[in-house]
């Protein structure tokens, strides 16, 4: 139903999305993971029709077979709410302040789907119930202000759901969390994705939430999906170099038990920082930091190759079969 | 065994709250609780919470930005709330604080060398300033041209990098940093906290590390100090905690953290 075909998004001559392949079907959860400059949220803004002005797209965004690549502003607000909606990493900045939070969630109702007020509202009081807002009548009167953070997030996701979405991103939605509150949201999305029969896409670069809610995952990389597959799978056995780097990066408290009187270890890193779009390497995104690169690396870019067990990642040490 | 660098003890912390009513009793929040640790040179001592539970009021405290309602913090055996306001700014250089939003602390309109000679001019140190500032700059790993350029030419990682030179320029035997990776990218994270043990090991600096994240804290610290709502749950070494959480909480901590237990 969600189908990116090469799809590549650019500013001028710097390409913050290359050629990303993707289908989303229902009842999928797949985590986007990637770091600063990755493209993950390029990728979200594509797939909600909200690329930003200067955004030169080309190959194929489909909605249920419909080209939407280049489609007008007000086709996409055709779809928005009902096919597809999105949360973000900030409840607070995504809620009108002035409006009581009930009001917020009832308007794409009354928009979208030409209800009543009244009708609204008990659709609202049935949503936020089914977000596990506690005492949900008295919470719809009240402004945002007077939610805990925790309670704005899942006010947020009612929003989202208001209008049934086929499709559900969620852009960084516990890194503002603390971390108790954070695990419960994760696992209410995941509910309601299998409750609803909805596609779920979490975008985070949270590996353990990823993890926890998801059952298959991309990584990017500079614009690149270099890595996808079932996301157990992928976390236990990364076959591309920065997927691995990315793993050992993180600190894991075990492995870093200092020896009594002795130096702690230090964590594996990856060497250099990402570079800014104009300078990404025109090959392989990730040479130049590659801990295992081969002299065509930098110029020439990999191809997918398939791993088998619906698993497959972007690098020239793979088509060798010298993993 | 020496004296501790940082002996904090029974330390607490009250905040009025607006009252509820004209007449009534303001509401009081202890937002710190008798809470004691120590530090000593060479280590680093994690503080674990969430927000609201008073790690970075206890911060405040230990920079003696503020001063606590009960309890003393001994600074290399001086007690730093009894100190005038001169011996104060006098101590100032030997304790140093890292924050976690390097682009907010950073004045993007000053050259970042300008920005990592600030405290030494706060401490009245003129003459060796284009020198140590140079130092600074090459013990966090950049070099010492950088301190010609503005912070806008820097990425986070650096930017944090920059921020930690201006914390060392004094040479400070106690660095505080409070969050100071959570804004980071996990392969840029690492670095820091590479270089934050590699500054440990070469310049025997304590280390008051404070983060929300049980995983990255735990991978640098001797010993944990865990904390919810003021008060201490667990306090001990970090291996212990880690291998035995005694709280529940601890282990709600270490799950949101991906840590099997």
């Amino acid at each position: 139903m969600f189908e990116l075909d090469n799809l590549s998004a650019a500013f001028g001559s710097a390409t913050a999305l290359r050629h990303a392949k993707l289908t989303i079907r229902s009842g999928d959860r797949l985590g986007i993971v990637g770091e600063s400059g990755s493209g993950k949220t390029m990728l979200a803004l594509c797939l909600m029709g909200m690329a930003p002005d200067g955004a030169r797209l080309s190959g194929a965004l489909r909605i249920d077979g419909q080209d939407m690549t280049h489609a007008e502003e007000n086709s996409w607000q055709h779809l928005r709410a009902r096919r597809v909606a999105m949360i973000f990493q900030e409840p607070m900045a995504a809620l009108n302040p002035l409006v009581r939070v009930g009001d917020t969630v009832a308007e794409p109702i009354m928009v979208h789907e030409g209800l009543s007020r009244q009708a609204a509202k008990a659709r609202v009081l049935a949503l936020f119930e089914e977000v596990g807002i506690p005492d949900p009548a008295a919470r719809m009167r009240q402004f945002p202000h007077e939610l805990s953070g925790g309670q704005r997030q899942r006010v947020l996701i009612a929003l989202a759901l208001a209008c049934n979405p086929a499709l559900l991103i969620a852009d960084e939605p516990t890194t503002a969390l603390d971390a108790n509150i954070a695990l419960r949201i994760t696992d209410l999305l995941v509910r309601l994705a299998g409750q609803r029969d909805m596609a779920l896409v979490f975008i985070t670069h949270d590996l353990a939430a990823v993890a926890r809610a998801t059952r298959d995952i991309v990584v990017m990389y500079g614009g690149d999906m270099v890595e996808r597959g079932p996301t157990d799978q992928v976390l236990a056995d990364p076959a591309h170099p920065y997927t691995r780097g990315l793993l050992a990066a993180r600190p894991d408290p075990v492995a870093q038990t200092r020896a009594p009187g002795g130096k702690r270890p230090r964590l594996p890193t990856i060497p250099g920082t990402v570079p800014g779009l104009p300078d990404l390497p025109q090959g392989c995104r990730f040479s130049g930091r590659c801990p295992v690169e081969i002299a065509r690396c930098a110029s020439t870019r990999p191809g997918l190759t398939d791993l088998g067990q619906g698993r497959s990642a972007c690098c020239h040490l793979l088509t060798e079969g010298t993993r | 065994m020496t004296a501790p660098l940082l002996d904090a003890r029974n330390l607490t912390r009250r905040y009025k709250l607006p009252r509820n009513t004209l007449l009534g009793a303001a509401p009081v929040l202890t937002a710190v609780d008798d809470i004691s640790f120590t530090i000593r040179a060479g280590e680093t001592l994690g503080v674990v919470g969430e927000s609201g539970s008073g790690k970075s009021t206890l911060a405040r405290m230990v920079m003696a930005f503020e001063r606590p309602d009960a309890g003393e913090i001994l600074f290399q055996g001086e007690d730093l709330h009894s100190l005038s306001a001169a011996a104060l700014r006098r101590q100032r250089r030997h304790f140093q604080m890292v924050y976690q939003d390097p682009f907010g602390s950073l004045d993007p309109r000053r050259t970042v060398g300008w920005s990592i000679a600030e405290p030494l001019r706060a401490i009245g140190v003129d003459a060796d300033t284009p020198r140590r500032t140079a130092e600074a700059l090459e013990q966090v790993g950049l070099h010492p041209r950088d301190g010609d350029k503005y912070p806008h030419e820097f990425s986070g990682g650096q930017r944090q990098r920059i921020a930690i030179a201006r914390a060392i320029v004094t040479r400070p035997a106690l660095l505080i940093a409070d969050e100071a990776v959570s804004a980071l990218d996990v392969s840029v994270q690492a670095q820091i906290l590479n270089l934050l043990m590699d500054l440990q090991d070469d310049l025997g600096l304590g280390i008051l590390f404070i983060s929300h994240d049980l995983a990255v804290v735990a991978s640098i610290c001797d010993h944990l100090l865990v904390m919810q709502h003021g008060k201490a749950l667990e306090a001990g070494p970090a291996a212990r905690i880690l291998r035995q959480p005694a709280h529940s909480y601890t282990q709600t901590l270490l799950k949101a953290a991906g840590v099997s237990i």
